[in-house]
C-alpha cells in the first residue's frame, strides 16, 4: 500500500493496464478449452436434461411431461432387471480387476524381460476393440464355439457358457475381468516403481515377511493409486455395453442385460427417446455420485491413516 | 507480453477459423448436375449393399439425370438414422423398412392421392387414419413351418395332417424318436420371433383386433390363446423337443444347422426360401401353414416387404416420389425386389424353387394375412421383451409366469 501510494499517477495506469492484459491473456488461453469444454459437453448434458423431461420420440415436437420419465424408471420392469446386472457386474468386475491387477503387479513388479513380457501380455487385450473381443470370446465360448466343439468330439454335453442364464453372466463378467485388468497391472507397476526402496529395506530389517511388507507398506503407499483405478474400472463397468453387445447381445432371457445396453438397443433403438435420455441422465448421476463416493471414502481413510 | 497476447488471438481465432473452413468445404448435392436422391436403406443377408445399388443403377438408367445415392445405417435401424438425420438438419429423400404411425406420419410425404399407390399390397392394412404414408413391393408371410423331408420319411409323418398343436407335439415326438432334433431353434431374436409366428396365426385369427384390444387393456396374454401356445412351447422343452444350447446359436447358425439336416423342423417366415435355394436345399425341404387349435389354415402373421416412404422434408420430394413410384409398381423392379427376398405380390411371378411354389401355395390358401399396424401396433420394444421372456421358459420359468410377466411389462409401458 504504501508502494502503491508512493506511485505516480502514469505508473498506476500503466500498472493497471498490464493487469488488464495479463487478463485479457489468461481468458484467450482458456477460452478454446472453455469454448470446446462448453460445445461438447456442457451444452449436450444441458439439452440431456430438457429433453428427459419431454415425451420426444425423436421425430415429432417434444411436449414437457415434468419427472415422469424418471418414475417410470422406478416402474420399469426391464429397467430395474438391467440395475441388478449392471450392479453386479460393475462391483464383482472392479473387485476381481482391481484385485487380480495388484497381485499380478505386485508378482511382476521387479524389472526383468521375462515381467516386461508378462506384463505385455496382460495389458494386450486392452487395445484391441472391446466389440472384437467380444466376438471373439463368443467363438470360443458359444454353443458352436471352440471348446463346445472340442466336448462334442469327447460326446460331452456342451457347456452353457453363453447360453445358461447364471453361467452367461458369469462368462460376461470374466470376459470382462480378463480384458480389462491389463490396464490396473499397468497402473500399478508405475504406482510401484515410486515406492522408496529405503521403506521396503527398513521393513525388512524389522523383520517384516514379504507378504506383510506388501500387505502393511506397499499397498498402503499406492493406495491412491488404487482408489484411482476403482473409479475408473467401476465407473466403467457402469457404462457396460459394447462386450455385452458381441458376446452375449444381453441374453439369453435378457440375464446380461445392462442398463447401457437398454437404453442403447432398446429405448433409443424404440420411440422413446425421452425416456432412453432420462435413463441416461440417471446414469450419469449415479456414476458421478459412484465416483465422488469412493473417492471421498479413500481420503477419509488416508486422513485417518495419517492422523491429519 | 505482445507476443503472448498475439499468441493468445491466434489460439482463440484458429479454431473458429478452421471450424468456418470445414463449414464451408463440404460438398452439396445441388452443386452436381441432376438431383441426388439419397436413400436409407436396411443392409440384410438377401438384400446386399451390392443389390442394392444395383437396383438403383436400373433406375438411373431409365432416369438420365437422376442419381439414387444408397444411404447405410451402420449398425443402427434405419428409423434411428432418419432420426440423427433430421435432428442435423439433413434430411434423405426415401427411407426403406420404416412404418409410420399416427405420431409420425407427418414426417412423411402423404401419398393417398397418387393412385398408383391403391395398387400396392397392403396399402390399407397400412394407412393411418385412412392416409396411404407407406407404398411397398410385396408381402411377406410368417406362419410356415418348413420341414426336412428326409427326416419326416424316416419319421412316418405327412405334414399335410398336421393342423393341429396336438398333431404338431406328437410329430415332434415321432421325430425325436427317430433320432432328430425335433424343432430348430437359436438365440438373438430367433426365439421370440418364431414364438411370435406360431402363437400369432392362431391367437389373431381368432381375434384379429387383440392387440389393438391390449392397447386399451381390455385383455391380457394370461388370459388369452397366448398362455396355451406357452403351455405348449414349455411342454416341448421339457419333453427335450427343444435344446436349451440353442440360445447360445446366432439366427444364421441356426439356420445353417436346419439346412445342413441337423434339425428337422424349423418356424420361420418365407424370407427363408432363398437362403435354402442359395444353400441348393430347396427341394430337400418342405413347407406347411403353421398348426393352430382354431381354424386350419389359419390366417398367416405376415407384413409388407420392401416398404418405402417418402421423406416430408425432402428437398426433391417430387423425384422421390417418382423413384417410390418406380421401385412399387414397375414390372422388372419388382420381380427383382420379390425374388431376392422370397417374397410375394399378387399378380407377380418370378422363377421361383419347389420350396418357394409350395409357399405361394400356402398364401394362397391362407384366409388372411395378419398384419399388426396402426392399432394392432403393439407398444414399442415388445419383441425384444417377447424374446426375453419366452427365453426364460428354458430356465424354468412357467408359463403363466411368463404371460403375467408380458402384461406387467406392457402396462408399465405407459
Amino acid at each position: 500500500m504504501v508502494e502503491l501510494a508512493g506511485l505516480t499517477e502514469a505508473q498506476r495506469r500503466g500498472r493497471n493496464r498490464a493487469r488488464l492484459r495479463e487478463t485479457a491473456v489468461s481468458l484467450g488461453m482458456m477460452g478454446p478449452a472453455v469454448l470446446l469444454y462448453t460445445v461438447m459437453t456442457v451444452v449436450p448434458v444441458v439439452v440431456a436434461v430438457y429433453l428427459s423431461l419431454t415425451d420426444w420420440d425423436g421425430f415429432s415436437t417434444a411436449a414437457f411431461i415434468g419427472l415422469d420419465n424418471y418414475q417410470h424408471l422406478f416402474d420399469d420392469p426391464s429397467s430395474t432387471d438391467a440395475w441388478y446386472v449392471t450392479a453386479l457386474i460393475a462391483v464383482a468386475g472392479t473387485v476381481l480387476m482391481v484385485g487380480l491387477g495388484l497381485v499380478y503387479a505386485l508378482a511382476l513388479k521387479a524389472k526383468s524381460r521375462t515381467n516386461s513380457f508378462f506384463r505385455a501380455v496382460a495389458y494386450f487385450p486392452h487395445v484391441i476393440s472391446a466389440l472384437i473381443l467380444g466376438y471373439l470370446w463368443a467363438a470360443i465360448l458359444g454353443t458352436n464355439g471352440a471348446i463346445n466343439n472340442t466336448l462334442a468330439k469327447f460326446g460331452i454335453d456342451p457347456v452353457g457358457f453363453l447360453f445358461d442364464e447364471q453361467f452367461a453372466l458369469v462368462s460376461l463378467i470374466a470376459v470382462i475381468v480378463w480384458a480389462g485388468f491389463g490396464f490396473n497391472v499397468v497402473l500399478f507397476v508405475a504406482a510401484l516403481q515410486t515406492v522408496p526402496a529405503e521403506l521396503l529395506e527398513a521393513a525388512a530389517i524389522d523383520g517384516a515377511s514379504k507378504r506383510q511388507i506388501n500387505l502393511r507398506v506397499v499397498i498402503p503407499m499406492i493406495a491412491p493409486v488404487v482408489t484411482v483405478a476403482t473409479v475408473l474400472n467401476l465407473v466403467g463397468l457402469i457404462r457396460a455395453y459394447d462386450i455385452v453387445v458381441s458376446l452375449t447381445g444381453g441374453g439369453p432371457a435378457g440375464s446380461t442385460q445392462t442398463f447401457t445396453y437398454l437404453i442403447l438397443a432398446r429405448s433409443f433403438e424404440g420411440t422413446k427417446v425421452g425416456y432412453a435420455t432420462a435413463q441416461a441422465v440417471f446414469l450419469m448421476v449415479v456414476s458421478a455420485v459412484l465416483a465422488l463416493l469412493v473417492t471421498a471414502l479413500r481420503n477419509r481413510q488416508d486422513q485417518a491413516a495419517t492422523g491429519s | 507480453m505482445r507476443t503472448m497476447w498475439r499468441r493468445a488471438c491466434g489460439l482463440t481465432v484458429a479454431p473458429l477459423v478452421m471450424a468456418s473452413a470445414v463449414a464451408c468445404g463440404g460438398g452439396s448435392d445441388q452443386a452436381a448436375e441432376g438431383t441426388t436422391l439419397r436413400v436409407i436403406v436396411n443392409i440384410t443377408p438377401n438384400l446386399t449393399e451390392k443389390y442394392w445399388n444395383d437396383l438403383f443403377a436400373r433406375y438411373e438408367k431409365a432416369h438420365p439425370g437422376v442419381t439414387v445415392k444408397l444411404e447405410l445405417t451402420g449398425t443402427i435401424a434405419a428409423d434411428a438414422k432418419l432420426r440423427q438425420d433430421l435432428a442435423a438438419g439433413d434430411p434423405p429423400d426415401v427411407v426403406q423398412q420404416i412404418t409410420p404411425n399416427a405420431d409420425t406420419a407427418s414426417l412423411f410425404a402423404d401419398l393417398t392421392d397418387e393412385s398408383w399407390t391403391a395398387k400396392t399390397p397392403l396399402a390399407d392394412q397400412y394407412a393411418v387414419d385412412g392416409k396411404r404414408y407407406m407404398v411397398g413391393v410385396g408381402e411377406q408371410i410368417q406362419s410356415l413351418v418348413f420341414y426336412n423331408k428326409a427326416a419326416f420319411e424316416k419319421a412316418g409323418l405327412d405334414a399335410s395332417k398336421i393342423r393341429t398343436m396336438d398333431d404338431l407335439t406328437a410329430a415332434m415326438g415321432k421325430l425325436k424318436s427317430s433320432g432328430y432334433k425335433p424343432l430348430q431353434t437359436a438365440g438373438q431374436w430367433v426365439t421370440g420371433g418364431q414364438f411370435s409366428m406360431m402363437a400369432d396365426a392362431g391367437v389373431l385369427t381368432a381375434d384379429p383386433r387383440w392387440t389393438a384390444k391390449r392397447n386399451d387393456g381390455k385383455v391380457s396374454f394370461a388370459d388369452s390363446g397366448y398362455l396355451d401356445y406357452l403351455k405348449d412351447y414349455k411342454g416341448w422343452i421339457d419333453k427335450g423337443y427343444l435344446d436349451k444350447s440353442a440360445l447360445g446359436v446366432t439366427y444364421a447358425d441356426g439356420q445353417t444347422a436346419f439346412l445342413n439336416g441337423k434339425s428337422a423342423m424349423y418356424v420361420m417366415g418365407s424370407f427363408f426360401v432363398p437362403a435354402a435355394d442359395a444353400a441348393k436345399k430347396s427341394d430337400d425341404i418342405g413347407v406347411f401353414s403353421m398348426p393352430t387349435d382354431g381354424a386350419y389354415p389359419s390366417g398367416q402373421f405376415g407384413n409388407i416387404s420392401n416398404p418405402y416412404v417418402v421423406v416430408n422434408k425432402s428437398p426433391h420430394k417430387a423425384e422421390a416420389i417418382d423413384f417410390v413410384k418406380w421401385a412399387t409398381t414397375d414390372p422388372a423392379a419388382i420381380k427383382s425386389q420379390l425374388a431376392s427376398d422370397g417374397n410375394m405380390r399378387t399378380g407377380f411371378s418370378y422363377p421361383m424353387s419347389s420350396l418357394g411354389t409350395s409357399v405361394q401355395k400356402i398364401l394362397d390358401k391362407a384366409p388372411s394375412v395378419i398384419v399388426k399396424s396402426g392399432a394392432n401396433q403393439p407398444v414399442a420394444g415388445f419383441s425384444d421383451e417377447l424374446n426375453k421372456q419366452v427365453q426364460s421358459l428354458y430356465s424354468g420359468a412357467s408359463p403363466k409366469a411368463v404371460a403375467e410377466g408380458l402384461d406387467k411389462w406392457w402396462n408399465s409401458q405407459g
